[in-house]
């Protein structure tokens, strides 16, 4: 039996926005980036959290009455708790009525999450679907994710991951040897501006594209660029990522606008959510999504893309 | 609105602020009574209670005939300007009509009340009011079938059927429905109405008359009888006909416009043609479906009013002729069907008694148009007309007719492509109706595979075999809220006090083990399913002393064959499918369920804490109510409550598979509220799931309002995890599922949504149906109606408008979860 364990915090079914046809995503957690912009704050700590949301609580107090080692305790409106053990984790289910108190992330099998995959699989269809890992990182727990798309391949499941782009060559190659569809992120190639925002070099990850998309040519790569204000909202700033993939085989470019759908969950970590009031214009999106066709999407040869991905 | 993809309906009604928009002809037609109020026309109820006076002991078929005959002499003809297809069932404008036969016991109160109600209001004239009280109302009290039946009915089932000291209130826990319409949903065997015209089967009657065996009594009183109201009804059909033709005559002559009078000309050509002969044209055999389907709701009420029928198979050999000899246009053809669309929308579906209008809110009626599914040799039926009518949907943002896809293994990737796309323009149309699932249940039962593959979809899920199908008694409705709280208070419920209304099943605080709690609801479920086949064996021996139906008789070969009218309680070779509906599904799956995990397994709520909590409405119990609303819940694709609710259904399928035939029909298990789950929520206290006193519960086979929130795919699975499929006692299962815009947005977009419907009819679901729209829309619409008159909304199985419905409903439509996807 495959006993390989790795931690996640949901699986979300139905996924239409994660690669192609319908999908069911599992979402790692852990991640060696801290983009400022993060819409998923809850997936960077590689362990369980305690999170608390504010407009679920009703105040009833039962966490602060109860043995909770963590000792949650009210002050001026907010919860707030010690460390979170894992006594407290298993019990915290039970404490909390509305779940405004919970714990993010759980500790899974591969063969847990592969029931759930043969469960949703009939939606998939033929060739479309499948298993997508996000999270969080994927390749922040290579041998979890790893088993988990060999044993999705072995049953016929097409698969996916979306990542940062930030891990070990040798993984990433390996993971990428059993995915049908890579979706990874550029953000930015200016490297100083990258360090600022997501707290790591961009070299490793740029270096990953260009090995993994030569030692795969078959490999359809959808790249996507969040368009964030302030940092790559410019024609330079997609013009030279455009520069960058150009040439390459089988690549796809998206952009994505910057929402701050992502805000309410800070304030259920406790932190303040690094982006501020900022907002992207709708003017300056549809400008760059235009200079971004004429530029990458018109130019890129994708016929393989398309092929590869039964479209 | 700023994240979120319009549909292009919101589009329209952004761009035309809530007005429909059309063109030329159809504007015209549609402005000329889009803006008028609901108006009651007594002429129906007149014109057949003067002539019921006048047959008094004579056969029932004979007087249905004559008093159809009466009607046809004397109606008001009146061509609406501009119209290519002709008859009305009354004045001008959106109009109801009434069957005094079937609830005629209310009509003193409705005229009183039919303006003011809160659902559904009617107009009503001083000199109409005069009629219904001086010439209707006197002759039918004592005489309808309301009274008849709820006075057969045994005292134990009247108890939880209507108020014993008030016959005229409902008490929403058994509700009958077969006092509403005189049978369920329908569709005739248009074709031959069409194909050899009423001449023809007037000559059938006659040689049948001529056949019988002049010694045997049976043959010369019964039959007789029958074969002559048949030749009755053809020559009042024929007349009606043809009183519109002079009709069209007299305006062609009085016309200045030369265009409308050849169209008027060729009006009265083609009305003294059909449907008295042979249609030849496609413009001739659809005014002619549209005199039978016309005609028959002038005979009658049948459930969801009468349907369309398979139009795509029986239309498409006249639009191939029309094409090929060049007397059509696919834009002629479109012309021709809006013409029938807009003749439907005037009709509007009258409920006189206080519990029909609850049952049935905002005019809805179900002509359901079906397209596509095999033909009579399992091969694919799709054709050009199955695409002209998904084309003319997309096109014409009417929400008549109801427009039903048949789907099966060998549906055409092209149709499956073309109904998506048709139904993300956000109207919900098509409905999709599975081949996969229906047929083989059909053949389980006893029907031929050529019968069963020829089924069209009629009422809102329903379907019917036209030429071996019988009229089968309007359906029970169980509300399984109620037996939850029958068992929780021991056979009683609060808003009833003290009477004991089932029977006691044991103090729940007593209850050792979940299981304990289990058997005594299933305890209760039994009562209730006993009760509910007592009152439909007492409900099918009253409905043939009550009504008839010579027209649709005439459709029927089995009836003709047999000389026995459709209403017959027996019909020789008929395939007799009824059913029964429950209603609260999920809300008591995710009751039950509640209760489980948190009185019996978490033990973090005691069951007298619980008691408490739902007695007062969840007041000051807040975290027991947030304990409830966060156990498992049904739609989620979650074992833990879906084997409950398994069970629930198991115990009512395993019940009438035993009992049902006792009664000579199927009994089958259907989930199709209708609206019939706010009514039903009225009288049920706050519930263990969550749910506040007097709400709406769950709809048809549908996740509690909000609750399925692991997407579509999950509502799917959950809905096939709880049926039992070893039994063959399953009626439609109506399933919703709203998407928002953004998530099917796109080519990309279609090929999901492509992909979602070929999954629902591998798992072998009965029904689906889609409300792609948006959260913000429908609160906006409730804030603001004026601007979205237009916007239809799909509630439990018909389309209607939302600003329509009442409040209550609206908060039902808004609550339900919008699988929203934005990334």
């Amino acid at each position: 039996m495959n006993e390989t364990k790795g931690l996640i915090f949901n699986i979300q079914r139905f996924s239409v926005h994660d690669g192609p046809g319908i999908r069911t995503v599992v979402f790692e957690k852990g991640c060696p980036l801290r983009c400022k912009w993060c819409a998923n704050p809850e997936s960077q700590i590689p362990s369980p959290q305690l999170a608390w949301t504010k407009n679920k609580c009703i105040g009833c107090g039962e966490c602060s009455r109860s043995n909770l080692k963590c000792s949650p305790y009210f002050s001026e409106d907010e919860l707030y708790w010690d460390n979170l053990d894992d006594e407290d984790a298993a019990a915290i289910d039970k404490v909390c009525p509305s779940k405004a108190l919970h714990v993010i992330g759980y500790e899974t099998t591969v063969s847990e999450v592969i029931k759930q995959i043969d469960r949703d699989s009939i939606f998939y269809g033929d060739e479309e679907g499948g298993l997508t890992i996000s999270g969080g990182e994927p390749l922040m727990q290579p041998k979890f994710t790893y088993q988990l798309l060999r044993e999705a391949k072995k049953n016929g499941i097409n698969t996916a991951i979306e990542t940062t782009g930030f891990g070990t060559t040798a993984d990433f190659i390996k993971i990428a040897g059993k995915l049908d569809y890579l979706l990874m992120d550029i953000k930015t190639l200016d490297d100083n501006m990258h360090r600022k925002v997501t707290g790591v070099s961009n070299e490793v990850i740029l270096d990953n594209f260009n090995t993994i998309s030569r030692a795969y040519p078959d490999l359809p790569i959808q790249v996507r660029t969040p368009v964030i204000p302030g940092v790559n909202d410019t024609e330079e700033a997609i013009g030279s990522i455009a520069d960058f993939i150009r040439c390459k085989n089988n690549v796809r470019y998206e952009l994505l606008k910057y929402h701050r759908l992502g805000e309410s969950k800070y304030a259920s970590l406790h932190r303040m959510y690094p982006m501020g009031d900022v907002e992207l214009s709708e003017d300056t999106f549809r400008r760059l999504k235009q200079f971004e066709f004429n530029n990458i999407s018109s130019q890129l040869e994708d016929e393989g893309w398309q092929k590869g991905l039964g479209i | 609105m700023s994240n979120v993809l319009l549909s292009p309906q919101e589009e329209r009604i952004g761009k035309n602020k809530g007005k429909v928009k059309l063109f030329g002809r159809e504007q015209r037609i549609y402005d000329s009574f889009q803006n008028s109020k609901s108006v009651v026309d007594v002429q129906r109820a007149k014109y057949f209670t003067e002539s019921f006076k006048e047959t008094e002991g004579q056969a029932l078929s004979l007087r249905w005939a004559k008093a159809l005959y009466n009607i046809a002499e004397k109606i008001d003809v009146v061509i609406d300007d501009d119209q290519l297809i002709v008859g009305r069932g009354g004045k001008a404008g959106k109009y109801g009509i009434i069957y005094p036969e079937l609830d005629g016991c209310f009509l003193r109160q409705f005229v009183k009340q039919a303006s003011s109600r809160v659902e559904s209001p009617f107009e009503i004239d001083e000199e109409d009011i005069k009629v219904i009280e001086n010439e209707i109302a006197p002759y039918w009290e004592g005489k309808t079938y309301y009274e008849d039946f709820a006075h057969a009915m045994p005292k134990d089932v009247l108890k939880i059927t209507y108020d014993p000291k008030d016959l005229f209130s409902s008490r929403f826990i058994l509700n009958e429905s077969s006092s509403m319409r005189s049978a369920l949903q329908w569709v005739h065997d248009y074709k031959k109405g069409i194909d050899l015209g009423f001449e023809a089967i007037k000559s059938e009657a006659k040689t049948a008359l001529e056949n019988l065996d002049e010694f045997d009594p049976k043959d010369t009183v019964d039959k007789a009888e029958f074969y002559e109201s048949i030749i009755i009804v053809s020559d009042a059909i024929i007349l009606w006909a043809k009183r519109h033709g002079d009709e069209a005559k007299r305006l062609a002559e009085i016309e200045s416009s030369q265009k409308r009078k050849q169209e008027l000309l060729e009006i009265a050509r083609i009305c003294y043609k059909v449907p008295a002969k042979p249609a030849e044209t496609f413009h001739e055999a659809l005014q002619a479906q549209w005199f039978i389907q016309m005609f028959s709701r002038l005979e009658q009420k049948t459930g969801a009013t009468i349907s369309n029928g398979r139009m795509d198979q029986y239309l498409y050999p006249y639009y191939e002729k029309d094409l090929k000899e060049g007397r059509i246009t696919p834009e002629k053809a479109k012309e021709l069907f809006r013409c029938v669309w807009l003749a439907m929308a005037q009709y509007q579906d009258l409920f006189v008694s206080p519990a029909g209008v609850k049952f049935h809110e905002g005019y809805a009626h179900w002509e359901a148009v079906t397209i596509g599914g095999v033909d009579e040799d399992g091969y694919d039926a799709t054709n050009d007309l199955s695409y002209l009518l998904l084309e003319d949907k997309r096109e014409f943002p009417l929400n008549y007719p109801d427009l039903a896809a048949r789907v099966h293994a060998g549906s055409p990737e092209r149709f499956l492509k073309e109904i998506a796309i048709t139904i993300k323009d956000g109207s919900g149309f098509p409905k999709l109706i599975n081949d996969e699932e229906i047929i083989p249940i059909l053949v389980s039962k006893g029907a031929d595979f050529a019968s069963a593959n020829d089924y069209a979809v009629s009422g809102c899920t329903e379907v019917r075999m036209p030429n071996l199908d019988t009229f089968t008694t309007p359906c029970p409705f169980i509300n399984l809220a109620a037996i939850l709280e029958l068992t929780l208070y021991n056979g009683r419920m609060a808003k009833y006090g003290d009477e004991l209304l089932t029977i006691e099943t044991g103090d729940v605080t007593t209850f050792k083990s979940y299981e304990d709690l289990e058997n005594a609801f299933v305890a209760q479920e039994r009562y209730l399913l006993k009760q509910a086949l007592r009152q439909q064996f007492v409900a099918n021996r009253t409905r043939p002393k009550h009504f008839a139906s010579p027209l649709g008789s005439s459709l029927h070969k089995l009836c003709m064959k047999a000389g026995k009218d459709l209403h017959s309680e027996k019909i020789d070779g008929g395939f007799d499918a009824g059913f029964f509906d429950f209603i609260g599904f999920g809300t008591v799956a995710d009751s039950l369920a509640a209760i489980k995990k948190c009185v019996y397994e978490d033990e973090t709520i005691s069951w007298s804490d619980l008691l408490q909590a739902l007695k007062d409405n969840f007041e000051g119990a807040e975290p027991i109510r947030q304990r409830l609303l966060n156990a498992p819940k049904y739609g989620n694709d979650d074992k833990y409550v879906d084997s409950i609710a398994k069970r629930i259904d198991k115990e009512a399928v395993s019940f009438v598979n035993q009992y049902a035939k006792n009664i000579g029909i199927y009994m089958d298990l259907r989930y199709v509220s209708q609206s019939v789950n706010v009514p039903f929520g009225t009288v049920v206290g706050a519930t263990p799931n969550g749910r506040f006193a007097g709400t709406a519960l769950s709809d048809g086979s549908s996740a509690s309002q909000g609750a399925d929130e692991h997407g579509p795919t999950a509502v799917l699975l959950s809905n096939y995890r709880t049926k039992n499929t070893n039994y063959n006692n399953r009626a439609a299962r109506l399933l919703n599922i709203k998407l928002t815009p953004a998530s099917v947005a796109g080519d990309i977009g279609t090929k999901k949504l492509v992909q979602f419907i070929k999954s629902w009819r591998d798992l072998k679901l009965w029904h689906l149906q889609f409300n792609i729209i948006n959260k913000e829309t429908l609160l906006d619409a409730k804030a603001h109606p004026e601007n979205y008159r237009s916007l239809l909304v799909r509630v439990a199985g018909y389309s209607a408008y939302f600003v329509e419905l009442s409040p209550n409903l609206q908060d039902d439509v808004v609550n339900r979860t919008a699988h929203d996807e934005i990334a």
